[in-house]
């Protein structure tokens, strides 16, 4: 008795697909340049930035042999001791 | 008279392929916003053909051989049918669908081949068609695959799931099949270079690529970097093609190689790219270094610099802390920056390449204990030598340092087991005396490759 109200119910609570409007192009896509080409001194590299040196200066080295040094090693002294304590 | 005919002819006069092509693009000009809607109002349904045959090749001023002639009214009264679909879209009708939209460009598209493949042949000069009308049938296609989606979940509701996935991008590939046929019409021209299709190959090929990583279909790709391999020698060098069409196919063979983990190869091709790429196109920049960076952290353990990533804020976000955190020998901050950035990183497909940059963290985490161990006696006035044999319960030291729990017991298998997959990937070079529980490093300034100690 009681399902045909169910029922309604459901129908008439039932959502609306929400009608997002969607990007046609994915951020991650790679663009049409605007120009077809250009010379290299509109490159990323141009000839004068390769001349000094080319682009060493935009990677580094991935450690670091920071100031701190000192720091560390006292820390690690300590942290020794606890380490032997435990084990 | 309608501009369009007027642009057409001015197009084939001067020989201008981007200009021909410009006559094609299914969408207003800043100058002439509106070039569609006169075409259209041009002529009906019912004369078209007529019409654009006076218009186009009527009077003395442009002589065309016939069978192109044909192939031209064929195309353009493909086009005029099309542009009659977009402005019923434009104007909201209801009848109005980017389904049929997408159709009626297909028509103009397979018009187009048929101008190139069939006896009119179209010259090579005209060329920049063949990739406006497929850029334009690729953004019809994901259009028409949207409201196929919102009408199919609107309307039925529950559809089973498995036809849903198919369908999912069933205009999209139908395109790229589309598109395929002009690859190959581009690559397989036996005409001689000068006025060869050839030309048209790498145009063709990045619509392809764009086309397949969109249907999730990167393996496809595959097919046609073997096809240009296979016709190398009769391709003209890349040099030899405009930048805007090579810095987007080293892009893209790039990102093939670095999602089958050819980081190295990867490296090189988007290398490439960043350095010829235009300094002003920002976000093929900033797409090109998403994966570049990556690459440099694997093959050569290089990060990179403020300079680098200062025009791009969203990247400097991405790839800094991960950057400090590894070059401070900071495992607990790397594996926190790691899940922070986890949705991005998955999304990019970079997570698992930016994974490895746990190993190089560690790599200067113990680096440090190595540094922080000092020297040994010099012996008779020669240079101090560090200290080489380092106790395993130094590193475990370090390890339980970075963090911060107490309860954090650190295993001194789990550090051998740490140290001993260093070793192996030759981040540090020696070996564990485990009777001993010490760690003998390789002497003369080499226990750390490529570090400097």
């Amino acid at each position: 008795m009681s399902n045909p109200t169910t029922q309604k119910n459901d129908a008439t609570e039932q959502p609306q697909p929400p009608q997002k409007p969607q990007v046609l192009e994915e951020d991650d896509e790679f663009e049409d340049f605007p120009v077809e080409d250009w010379p290299q001194e509109e490159a990323e590299q141009t000839a004068s930035s390769t001349a000094n040196g080319g682009s060493e200066h935009l990677w580094e080295e991935s450690w670091d042999d920071d100031d701190a040094a000192e720091d560390f090693s006292k820390q690690l002294q300590e942290e020794l001791k606890k380490v032997e304590a435990s084990a | 008279m309608c501009s369009i005919a007027t642009k057409f002819k001015d197009a084939y006069v001067n020989g201008s392929g981007p200009d021909l092509a410009a006559v094609l693009t299914p969408i207003g000009s800043p100058e002439d916003p509106t070039r569609l809607r006169s075409f259209h109002e041009f002529s009906s349904a019912e004369y078209i053909s007529k019409d654009l045959s006076y218009a186009l090749f009527h009077g003395k001023s442009l002589k065309v051989p016939k069978a192109e002639q044909t192939a031209w009214l064929d195309i353009f009264a493909a086009y005029w049918e099309a542009v009659d679909e977009i402005l019923q879209c434009e104007d909201r009708r209801p009848n109005a669908s980017v389904v049929t939209v997408f159709n009626a460009w297909k028509k103009v598209a397979n018009a187009l081949i048929r101008g190139y493949s069939g006896s009119a042949c179209l010259p090579a000069w005209t060329l920049p068609c063949l990739y406006t009308v497929g850029k334009y049938l690729r953004t019809f296609a994901i259009n028409a695959d949207i409201e196929a989606a919102s009408r199919g979940t609107a309307g039925i509701g529950f559809q089973e799931d498995l036809s849903a996935e198919v369908e999912k991008n069933g205009n999209l590939e139908e395109a790229a099949r589309v598109i395929n046929r002009m690859f190959t019409l581009c690559l397989n021209d036996r005409a001689p270079i000068e006025e060869s299709r050839k030309w048209g190959i790498y145009d063709m090929t990045n619509l392809l690529f764009k086309t397949y990583f969109k249907i999730n279909s990167v393996g496809l790709t595959k097919n046609l970097l073997r096809a240009i391999k296979a016709q190398s020698a009769d391709l003209p060098p890349p040099s030899a093609f405009p930048k805007s069409q090579i810095v987007t196919y080293e892009y893209y063979v790039g990102v093939i190689h670095f999602l089958e983990e050819n980081y190295a190869e990867a490296e090189e091709h988007l290398t490439w790219a960043w350095k010829m790429c235009h300094r002003d196109a920002i976000k093929n920049r900033e797409l090109i270094l998403t994966y570049l960076i990556p690459c440099h952290l694997v093959t050569t353990h290089t990060l990179p610099s403020k300079a680098l990533l200062a025009p791009f804020p969203k990247l400097e976000g991405l790839f800094r802390p991960l950057s400090n955190c590894i070059r401070k020998g900071d495992l607990v901050g790397f594996d926190q920056a790691m899940s922070a950035g986890e949705d991005e990183f998955v999304k990019r497909r970079i997570y698992l390449p930016l994974e490895r940059g746990r190993d190089i963290a560690l790599r200067n985490l113990f680096r440090k204990v190595y540094l922080a161990g000092g020297f040994d006696e010099p012996k008779d006035g020669q240079p101090p030598i560090r200290r080489t044999r380092v106790h395993v319960n130094e590193f475990a030291a370090a390890l339980r340092l970075g963090s911060s729990a107490e309860r954090w017991r650190v295993d001194t298998d789990e550090v051998e087991c740490l140290l001993s997959n260093l070793i192996y990937k030759g981040l540090m070079k020696g070996y564990i005396a485990r009777e001993r529980g010490i760690v003998v490093l390789k002497k003369g300034g080499s226990a750390f490759p490529g570090t400097g100690v």
